[in-house]
């Protein structure tokens, strides 16, 4: 009797409970606290909160494969199978915890992929399954399908009227890039001083963040660094929502009262059949000059066309609502499948945290110091406050360029002039991606 | 040594990255401009048709969106009169 007692209690959550786990659900807690009383992004943060408490209950392995729950839990001939499927060596005398050490830090370190293959299916030979959030991952993200089809839903939504009516401002999209390259060089540089371990590819992932677009850095870091995803995916969407508090005082300190006060001459109105030309004549030129972005800026395309042309209305509105939300709750549970304990808590998270708010602050002054150049050398005046909504994040930042505006100006609505910037980021950022993968992949 | 190698290498990529991004983004911008100066010389756009055509549909639109609205609700009204 006191046998099943004691069987259930080392079976129960609380006796398996990890430190590192203890800390992960608190952070899942928090991430869903910020979410539901502060409203930031909650679209995605509850998702990824709740996968994040879901993937740390100890003992469930929602979120690990097969092999890995097999390594955990299996008896010891099923471990020395898993060992010989990973060409791993097992001392004989060390015990079955050293045993399960070794084998989960094999799974870990990345082996080839025909290993993972091979161990895999030696643990569902055996009768383990892979975990519920794993499934969610592996179909979701590591397929690379998921940020595409939101990158589809995006371009569904987006209307190039103000960029086409104002095409210079596509120039602010590009110069908010650099905050990505300012950020890989940051990373590399952090990883030369000794402060941290970054590969460059990990860098290139981490510089993604500066783009401020959740999408296209959850696509760059599942191709360049799966193993970083938890950490760029949860700054990128972090730093999304907290655009309306980084971004002002920056704002503030690159102009001047005169300069934010600049009141821009009304955008021409742009006719039917230049939406419609626009997506395919970008199309055209990622196909000539950069097929690496054409996965994400196809999509884009794909999305704004079924927009523009107006023959397809029902697919338009399914890729802009049901088809989007569908992939966020699935997205959302995937990044937060990756928030586990043992990857998440590490010093390199806290430096990617720090990195992407960099990344983010030098784009958006990049974009307000483009801004002001294209004033000075332009006929119409140009409201350098639109520079700063050349980081992505759509339509946040354009909203912020306006709010500004309007505190120096109250009769100054800048939202159009700055949607056109706004959109252009994204494009720009899909470009920097494209270049990362090409250079990196 | 490596690191100085990594950083060199960090270096070019930001030089790579943003020279293509700048390039690509002015390609676009001079695209752009081409096409819709070529959209307006020759399919110009009547812009006081475009303006016109577009709210007759909508009030339309509307319309049978209010009146299935109003038959809902006079249906509802007489159903629940009856009880």
């Amino acid at each position: 009797m006191i046998d099943k007692i004691l069987t259930l209690w080392t079976g129960s959550g609380l006796y398996n409970l990890s430190p590192g786990q203890a800390v992960m659900l608190a952070v899942g807690l928090l991430l869903l606290w910020l979410a539901i009383a502060k409203k930031f992004e909650p679209l995605l943060l509850v998702p990824i909160g709740f996968g994040g408490i879901l993937a740390n209950i100890p003992e469930a392995g929602l979120a690990l494969s097969a092999a890995e729950q097999a390594a955990h839990l299996g008896r010891p001939e099923l471990l020395e199978r898993l060992a010989s499927a990973l060409r791993v060596s097992l001392e004989p005398g060390a015990g079955i915890e050293a045993w399960r050490h070794t084998l989960s830090e094999a799974l870990h370190g990345h082996p080839a992929p025909a290993l993972v293959r091979a161990a895999n299916d030696a643990a569902i030979d055996a009768g383990y399954a892979h975990g519920m959030l794993y499934h969610f991952y592996s179909v979701a993200i590591a397929s690379g399908i998921a940020p595409l089809v939101i990158f589809m839903g995006v371009g569904a939504m987006t209307d190039f009227g103000p960029l086409l009516a104002n095409p210079r401002t596509l120039f602010l999209g590009a110069a908010a890039q650099f905050g990505i390259f300012a950020t890989l060089l940051g990373a590399v540089g952090m990883t030369t001083l000794g402060w941290m371990d970054f590969s460059l590819n990990q860098a290139a992932a981490i510089g993604i963040i500066g783009g401020a677009d959740g999408p296209t850095s959850i696509y760059v870091s599942s191709l360049l660094a799966p193993e970083l995803l938890g950490a760029i995916a949860v700054a990128s969407y972090s730093y999304m929502a907290l655009v309306p508090l980084i971004q002002p005082p920056i704002m503030r300190a690159l102009t001047t009262k005169h300069e934010r006060g600049i009141a821009m001459t009304q955008l021409r109105p742009v006719s039917k059949r230049e939406k419609i030309v626009f997506p395919i004549s970008l199309l055209t030129l990622v196909a000539l000059f950069l097929p690496d972005a054409a996965p994400l800026l196809g999509m884009f395309c794909f999305g704004n066309l079924m927009r523009e042309c107006g023959v397809v209305e029902r697919l338009s509105d399914t890729a802009q609502h049901a088809l989007i939300n569908t992939v966020t709750i699935f997205l959302g549970l995937s990044v937060g499948s990756k928030l586990m304990a043992d990857r998440f808590l590490a010093v390199e998270t806290l430096g990617i945290l720090g990195l992407g708010m960099v990344a983010f602050a030098i784009g958006t002054a990049c974009g307000i110091l483009m801004a002001k150049l294209l004033n000075a050398v332009s006929k119409a005046p140009i409201n350098p406050l639109i520079g700063s909504a050349g980081v992505s994040a759509v339509p946040m930042a354009a909203r912020v360029s306006n709010k500004v505006g309007l505190e120096s100006n109250p009769h100054n609505f800048l939202l159009m002039h700055a949607m056109g910037p706004n959109v252009a980021g994204v494009i720009g950022s899909a470009v920097a991606a494209g270049v990362m993968i090409k250079y990196l992949g | 040594m490596q690191d100085t190698q990594l950083f060199n290498e960090g270096f070019a990529l930001m030089g790579l990255g943003m020279g293509f991004v700048f390039v690509f983004l002015t390609v676009l911008v001079i695209v752009t401009t081409l096409m819709s100066r070529f959209i307006g010389r020759f399919f110009p756009e009547p812009s006081a048709d475009a303006t016109a055509a577009t709210p007759r549909p909508a009030p339309a639109a509307q319309d049978d969106a209010l009146m299935a609205v109003i038959g809902a609700a006079i249906h509802r009204y007489r159903r629940d009169r009856r009880r």
